[in-house]
């Protein structure tokens, strides 16, 4: 005879079975903050440290190792004034430098990274009244100077190479941007700025007369 | 003799008449582990949802979703090299040099600033050190930031959205289409082009002979 347990225990251990089931579901459907188990390591990680990792050795903590001051790296010799700091014998540049084209193409990279970098700050058009800017306004926290209008005559009047210094270097109360930016995006930027500028202080005379009339 | 067999082990006589029971038990047991193991050792358990505790209590859904700042603001290498860098502390104060100066939330980045000790910020994806991933390949040629991390736009703390095995690596390159999209919108978050995915995706594969490779050599080298 089968004995009286066999059964109900039967029914027990198909439902224990399921419970496997259950918190890989549960482990799927939720997020958590440990790292995977990893039984068998296979070769995931590496001896060579990878960008960014951690290395104990050095005080910073850091693997990638930043330049040693007074060094220049291959290739990194920066002794034109005017392409690296958009200046001319000593004073700011007002050209574009001699290796850099304006361009169409060059006009859009500079609108792109414009809309990357500046537009939290100073707006779509340059007026300074981008997100960020706004947002900061509204905390009334008294920290926050909101960044000025490109559409000054003394901005208009800014030489480019003070535009390019301004995003290398920062200004009053801006902070700098050349980590951020490479020089020749800046100064594609630097173009698109001075587009912004046209584009907010034109005058019928800048329409070509045989668009004039659509205007109107 | 009979002494002996009567102390030795005897399975019980009721065993003979649950036979079928334990060949079923024996067929079923197999098929329950594999597809358990299966189940839980898939990639979509062991890695999606991973979801560190980061040091400073930033939020993608703040500044990437609300704000609107760009992930290449921050995340300023992803067009040129493999790596998408995590950005420097320098970045943060770009901004929170006047906003929320006195904020406790953010303690560790102005210390981080004034010491030049980096924010431990904890890695999120992962892959074995033996697979070369390029972030650049990826995104200036039409595909988007949010068919690898997902809507990171709605985040408030990044977590892995999506398996990153090599099994959804190839599925991608065997068939890319769905997930292209021009390379202008490669960080834009929610974009869908105005069509049918598949037939853009394809009519912008050929345009832009986009081939992505399955060879081993493309990935492990
Ligand atoms: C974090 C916000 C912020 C961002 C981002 C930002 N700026 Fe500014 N910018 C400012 C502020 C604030 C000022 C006004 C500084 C002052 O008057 O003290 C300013 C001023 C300027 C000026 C006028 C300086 C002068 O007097 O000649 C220029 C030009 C400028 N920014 C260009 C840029 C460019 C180009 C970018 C993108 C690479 C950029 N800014 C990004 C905040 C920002
Ligand atoms: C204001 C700066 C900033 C912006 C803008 C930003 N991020 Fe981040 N991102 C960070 C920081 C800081 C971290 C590291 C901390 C963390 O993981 O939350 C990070 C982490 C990440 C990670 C996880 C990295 C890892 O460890 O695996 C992903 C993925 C990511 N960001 C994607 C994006 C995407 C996509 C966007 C645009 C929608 C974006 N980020 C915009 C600052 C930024
Ligand atoms: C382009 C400007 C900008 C950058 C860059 C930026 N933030 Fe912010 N952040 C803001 C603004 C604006 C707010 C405030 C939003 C609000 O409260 O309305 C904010 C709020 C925060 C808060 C919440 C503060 C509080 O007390 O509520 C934290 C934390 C934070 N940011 C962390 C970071 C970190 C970390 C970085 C660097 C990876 C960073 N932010 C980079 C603009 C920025
Ligand atoms: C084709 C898929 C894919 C796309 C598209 C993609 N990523 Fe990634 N991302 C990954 C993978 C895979 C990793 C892990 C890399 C590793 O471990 O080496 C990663 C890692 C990261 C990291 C951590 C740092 C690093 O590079 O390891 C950040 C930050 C990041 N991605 C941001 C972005 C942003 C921002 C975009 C869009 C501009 C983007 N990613 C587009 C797959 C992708
Ligand atoms: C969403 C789609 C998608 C996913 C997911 C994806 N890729 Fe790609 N991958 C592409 C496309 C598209 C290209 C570009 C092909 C071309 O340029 O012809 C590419 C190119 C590459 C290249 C450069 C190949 C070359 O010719 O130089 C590498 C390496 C690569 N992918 C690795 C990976 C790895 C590793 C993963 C998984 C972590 C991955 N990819 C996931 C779509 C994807
Ligand atoms: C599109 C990129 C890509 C290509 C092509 C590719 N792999 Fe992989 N491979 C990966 C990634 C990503 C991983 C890591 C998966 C993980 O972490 O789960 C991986 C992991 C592996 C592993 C380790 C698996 C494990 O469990 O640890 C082996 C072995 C492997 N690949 C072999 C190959 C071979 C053989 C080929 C050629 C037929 C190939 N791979 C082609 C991306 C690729």
């Amino acid at each position: 005879m089968i004995p009286r347990w066999f059964y109900p225990l039967g029914l027990i251990a198909v439902c224990l079975a399921l419970v496997p089931f259950a918190v890989v579901a549960k482990l799927r459907a939720t997020k958590s903050p440990d790292p995977r188990p990893q039984i068998i390591w296979d070769m995931d990680q590496g001896y060579a440290y990878q960008s960014q990792q951690p290395n104990a050795l050095f005080r910073d903590g850091r693997a990638m190792r930043p330049e040693v001051n007074g060094t220049v790296a291959r290739g990194e010799l920066r002794a034109d004034d005017h392409m690296y700091r958009g200046k001319v014998n000593g004073e700011f540049a007002t050209t574009f430098p001699p290796g850099i084209e304006v361009n169409r193409a060059m006009l859009a990279r500079g609108k792109e990274r414009y809309e990357v970098f500046c537009l939290p700050c100073h707006g779509y058009t340059g007026a300074g009244d981008g997100i960020v800017s706004q947002r900061a306004d509204a905390l009334q926290q008294g920290t926050w100077i909101p960044p000025i209008s490109y559409h000054s005559d003394e901005l208009r009047n800014r030489p480019a190479g003070h535009i390019f210094n301004t995003i290398s270097n920062g200004i009053r109360t801006m902070p700098a941007y050349g980590l951020q930016v490479k020089v020749e995006d800046r100064w594609a930027i630097v173009a698109y700025i001075r587009a912004l500028q046209r584009s907010q202080n034109a005058t019928i005379d800048d329409v070509p007369a045989n668009l004039r009339d659509k205007l109107r | 003799m009979s002494d002996k067999k009567s102390k030795s082990f005897q399975f019980p006589k009721w065993l003979n008449t649950i036979r079928p029971h334990l060949a079923l038990g024996a067929l079923v047991g197999p098929v329950y582990l594999i597809v358990l193991i299966y189940y839980a050792w898939s990639p979509q358990t062991t890695m999606v949802g991973y979801q560190p505790v980061q040091p400073v209590p930033y939020s993608h859904a703040l500044h990437a979703g609300e704000l609107g700042i760009d992930c290449q603001y921050c995340h300023y290498t992803v067009t040129e090299g493999a790596h998408a860098s995590i950005p420097p502390t320098q970045v943060c104060m770009n901004c929170h040099a006047s906003i929320w100066t006195e904020s406790p939330k953010l303690l560790k980045v102005r210390e981080s600033f004034a010491t030049g000790m980096p924010i431990p910020w904890v890695r999120v994806h992962d892959l074995p050190a033996f697979v070369q991933f390029d972030h650049s390949a990826h995104v200036t040629r039409g595909v988007g930031c949010e068919s690898c991390h997902g809507r990171v736009d709605k985040m408030e703390v990044v977590f892995q959205d999506k398996k990153l095995s090599m099994a959804w690596c190839l599925e991608c390159h065997r068939a890319p289409e769905v997930n292209l999209r021009p390379p202008e919108f490669a960080t834009a978050m929610g974009w869908a082009p105005n069509e049918d995915p598949a037939v853009f995706g394809a009519r912008f594969a050929a345009e832009n002979n986009l081939n992505p490779r399955e060879d081993c050599s493309t990935c492990h080298y």
